[in-house]
């Protein structure tokens, strides 16, 4: 067997696109944040105080305490806080290390087996109060498979896995996974239908691999869906406050999250430090100025649960208050995607002359300028390899004509749009687009994305197309329009695709092979479906992670880019803040505050 | 009296079921978000959307999914569960209940305690500075936004970020059984700002109503017979002169009891109003529904109350 190194292993990342915020411009640095993320005041990941109790303000909930539901990063902040899962990210470093695991996992040399052993005496709360085993992280991910415990992920990362139905089936039905073994309590054994080893193991950092008691939860389970988030029990550091059955009481949805210390926890089993006495979730903040006023101004509060503080807040914090701000790559792109299935945009001059004139400069001002992040170059964002090898902040401008110049060149627009009416399309001779009729427009109606489709509208109209333009609320956007080849969408101004692994092929995959178009839920937003492509994605899919594979989909990235199937144009970080006696550390993974690694100053 | 209290229930409970059926039929027809791939996760394959829609019952015709809605809030009392955390509706809703209650209430009393004096005053000193001046302080009450005047009175005297840190403004709010000294510190503010509008809509009404009142015949009989003049206006004018402002205080305090969503969210308190806006914002439909009865139960109770009172403000109406 080879031993797959940690640094090897891809973390897995959820970040809700509308969650993030943004604003206007700044001319300060063009770089974005370092891999690791800035901590505020320069704080020592591992070094703080001990004791102590901070109240985090949210707007919204987590969607899930149940680890094998929970899917987005605030759900992913808690979880990580109160339940270990196999393999975990300490704040600072890029790779995963073992969290439950002892060591990393073992890959057959046919990458169809994974060994993972785990550590013992690593304990469930109360009432369960006892040592965790394989068979529990079996359970858990075999629960996940059920109609019962809706899962976004299992189906697409574990499918592969031996007696994985293919379709999510009721927990009556459920039968022992053959390719999950547990030859004794502290070994799992993952065996697998094909060579994608080292994918299911780096997934292996997602909550699905969160021990579940099954003798416990099977009950919860049993309901339709299962109510096992409402009597969780934890293996990490902290706890929801429950009563002594297990049902969480410390947890009032949109209102609060009470969390405290897990006196079932052995700190000589984990990495965290686990500094904080009590974190307190105050929900309903809604109004992030306020929230984020409160927090400079307040004692022990750490804000929020979106992506950036109001633009004002930010400029001010970047100036007035660095020591209180944390800041973290959110390793994702922003784009306008043109539908390359509707007239005009299914031609490859029209995309070109667009992208070309598109001042992608002033569409980032939208998002908070150049303080906030670069401009992007493609899709392979910063912090996820492949990143250096598509030429970082520069790009592929050198080979790419119509993406050299961020601020837009008509000149060169002009001539595409000429050569595009060579081939057929209505352009006048002028270099503008004269077809008749509207172009179907679906944006956010709120900032900052409605200010980007805007900014996006005045400039498709400088060559001369006119956007039929909707507004609609970012969930409608992408559940009734852009996800939804059939809705016809021709441009979705407000699009974004964030880490689901620091990998370039979670990156690229999902949003630009055409074998991942879908008839709902589809993020291939722009429907490129180029076979070429499609085929070098399947080829270095199979390649491990190293150089050749951050080449491969380097390349790739630069093949999407000159098929120009979208408006690439913000590569931005995501920023928290937090009072003064707050020793912040954040978290890459999840990007947003580490809340076993903070403390009080 | 019974029969008419009886009839009007009867009928409420018809209203009621309108609308559900009405608030089902927006969701279904307008282009709201889908639930199924909300909860799905960004990139969910169709299986999975498929067994969600299932789990939600969104795979079956709209008529039958509002029929199971009615028959479990009919039959069981169940308002059904959130589609995005799972959670039972009513074990979402009701407990936010008292903080909308009490928010609603505190405010009536503030307004009501604001806005009559200051419309009894207005109609008796006609023409005079007190008038034109509290007419003037109440068209700027009318005129102010609810979420404007929030926010900037939170930024004026909130003890967190105010510049005259005075009141526990956002996020503080306690049940009044938990920790009263709490609950009253950080609902003042909200009491005052969800007054300030409807003290100056009630100053305005109670004026030009009582200024009507004050030129009837009985009046001057009234003043003829000798009566003083705080007699005229107190007994005679404003019993007669209250009636109607009776009426729009039921519908008011019903719909504030529904939830005050606005007042809600800027000060950050879990009420019924800030439920609703959330579950809107997710497409939660259940939740959505559970919020719209509640504020229609209110009303629908409140009218009923006032029409009740109606029999003993005005001894002309008789059921």
């Amino acid at each position: 067997m080879t031993r797959l190194t940690r640094a090897r292993l891809a973390p897995a990342l959820l970040i809700a696109v509308a969650g993030l915020a943004a604003g206007c411009g700044s001319s300060s640095s063009e770089k974005s944040s370092s891999k690791g993320g800035t901590n505020p005041g320069g704080a020592e990941i591992g070094k703080g105080k001990q004791g102590g109790d901070v109240t985090y303000l949210a707007a919204a909930d987590v969607d899930f305490l149940d680890p094998g539901q929970t899917y987005y990063t605030f759900g992913f902040m808690v979880r990580d806080a109160t339940n270990r899962s196999l393999y975990g990210f300490k704040p600072g470093e890029e790779g995963p290390s073992p969290d439950l695991a002892a060591s990393d996992p073992q890959i057959s040399p046919d990458k169809k087996t994974i060994t993972i052993k785990m550590k013992p005496g690593v304990k469930f709360s109360a009432p369960v109060n006892r040592a965790a085993t394989s068979k529990d992280v079996k359970y858990a991910i075999e629960r996940a498979f059920t109609a019962n415990v809706p899962n976004g992920y299992a189906s697409s990362y574990f499918a592969e896995i031996q007696g994985a139905p293919a379709k999510p089936i009721s927990i009556k039905k459920l039968k022992p996974f053959s390719g999950l073994q547990t030859p004794d309590d502290q070994t799992l054994i993952i065996k697998l239908t094909k060579p994608v080893a080292p994918r299911v193991a780096a997934a292996l950092v997602l909550p699905i691999s969160v021990p579940v008691p099954e003798s416990y939860a099977k009950k919860f389970d049993a309901q339709t869906p299962s109510t096992y988030d409402q009597h969780v029990v934890f293996t990490g550091p902290y706890q929801v406050k429950h009563d002594a059955s297990g049902k969480v009481t410390g947890r009032r949805p949109g209102k609060l999250i009470e969390i405290e210390r897990n006196p079932n926890w052995d700190k000589s089993t984990d990495y965290r430090p686990a500094f904080l006495d009590s974190i307190r979730i105050e929900e309903g903040n809604d109004d992030q100025t306020v929230a984020t006023r409160r927090t400079i101004s307040g004692q022990s509060l750490m804000c929020c649960d979106s992506g950036q503080p109001p633009i004002p807040i930010l400029k001010r914090a970047l100036t007035r208050y660095k020591d209180q701000l944390g800041r973290v790559a959110s390793g994702g792109t922003r784009w306008i995607a043109m539908n390359m299935t509707i007239k005009p945009f299914d031609n490859l001059n029209v995309r070109k002359a667009i992208v070309a004139g598109f001042n992608r400069s002033a569409l980032r001002l939208t998002r908070g300028g150049a303080a906030v992040g670069p401009i992007a170059q493609g899709y392979i964002p910063p912090g996820i390899p492949g990143y250096d090898e598509s030429g970082g902040t520069k790009g592929f401008g050198d080979t790419l004509d119509f993406m050299k110049n961020p601020e837009g060149d008509a000149a060169l627009a002009k001539k595409y749009m000429l050569a595009a009416k060579k081939q057929g399309v209505p352009v006048s001779s002028d270099g503008k687009y004269a077809g008749k009729g509207g172009i179907l427009t679906i944006a956010t109606n709120a900032d900052p994305g409605l200010s980007t489709a805007q900014v996006g509208q005045q400039e498709f109209s400088k060559l001369g197309f006119k956007l039929n333009f909707r507004k609609v609320p970012q969930d409608t956007l992408y559940t009734k329009f852009c996800g939804i080849p059939k809705a016809k969408v021709a441009v979705c101004p407000n699009v974004g695709w964030f880490k689901d692994f620091v990998d370039p092929e979670s990156m690229l995959e999902p949003t630009f092979d055409g074998k991942a178009i879908k008839p709902a839920g589809n993020v291939n937003w722009s429907q490129l479906d180029d076979p070429k492509i499609n085929a070098a994605m399947a080829k270095a899919a199979l390649i491990e992670q190293g150089d050749a594979r951050n080449k491969a989909w380097a390349e790739i990235n630069k093949q999407i880019v000159a098929q120009a199937p979208g408006i690439p144009y913000s590569w931005d970080d995501s920023f928290q803040l937090e009072s003064k006696d707050v020793n912040g550390i954040m978290n890459g993974n999840f990007t947003t505050w580490d809340l076993s690694f903070s403390s009080l100053k | 009296m019974a029969i008419f209290i009886i009839r009007r229930l009867l009928w409420s409970v018809v209203l009621l079921v309108f609308v559900t059926f009405l608030t089902f039929l927006i969701f279904v027809v307008l282009p709201s978000a889908d639930p199924a791939l909300l909860r799905a996760g960004r990139n969910p394959t169709p299986e999975i959307i498929a067994s969600i829609r299932k789990t939600l019952g969104l795979d079956q015709p709209w008529y039958v999914q509002y029929f199971k809605y009615l028959r479990n809030l009919v039959l069981h009392f169940d308002f059904g569960y959130s589609y995005q955390n799972f959670l039972s509706v009513k074990e979402t809703i009701f407990p936010r209940m008292p903080a909308t209650i009490s928010l609603a209430l505190g405010g009536a009393v503030v307004w009501l305690l604001i806005g009559i004096p200051v419309g009894i005053l207005s109609a008796v000193k006609r023409g005079t500075f007190i008038e034109r001046f509290a007419m003037g302080a109440a068209l700027v009450g009318i005129s102010a936004p609810v979420y404007w005047l929030g926010l900037v009175s939170i930024y004026l005297f909130s003890t967190d970020i105010g510049k005259f840190p005075i009141f526990d403004a956002t996020g503080n709010y306690a049940n009044p059984w938990d920790d009263f000294g709490r609950w009253l510190s950080s609902l003042i503010l909200p009491w005052i700002v969800l007054a300030v509008s409807f003290a100056a809509i009630y100053a305005r009404f109670m004026r030009s109503n009582l200024i009507e009142v004050l030129d009837e015949d009985y009046i001057r009989t009234a003043r003829a017979k000798g009566l003083v003049e705080r007699r005229v206006i107190l007994r005679h004018g404003v019993r007669s002169a209250i009636t109607p402002i009776v009426t729009i205080f039921g519908l008011d305090l019903g719909i504030l009891l529904g939830g005050a969503i606005l007042t809600e969210t800027v000060f950050n308190i879990p009420g019924i109003g800030r439920t609703a806006f959330d579950a809107i914002q997710k497409s939660d439909l259940p939740v959505v529904q559970g919020t719209v009865l509640i504020g229609a139960t209110a009303i629908v109770l409140f009218n009923l109350i006032v029409d009740v009172l109606y029999g003993f403000i005005d001894p002309r109406v008789r059921y």
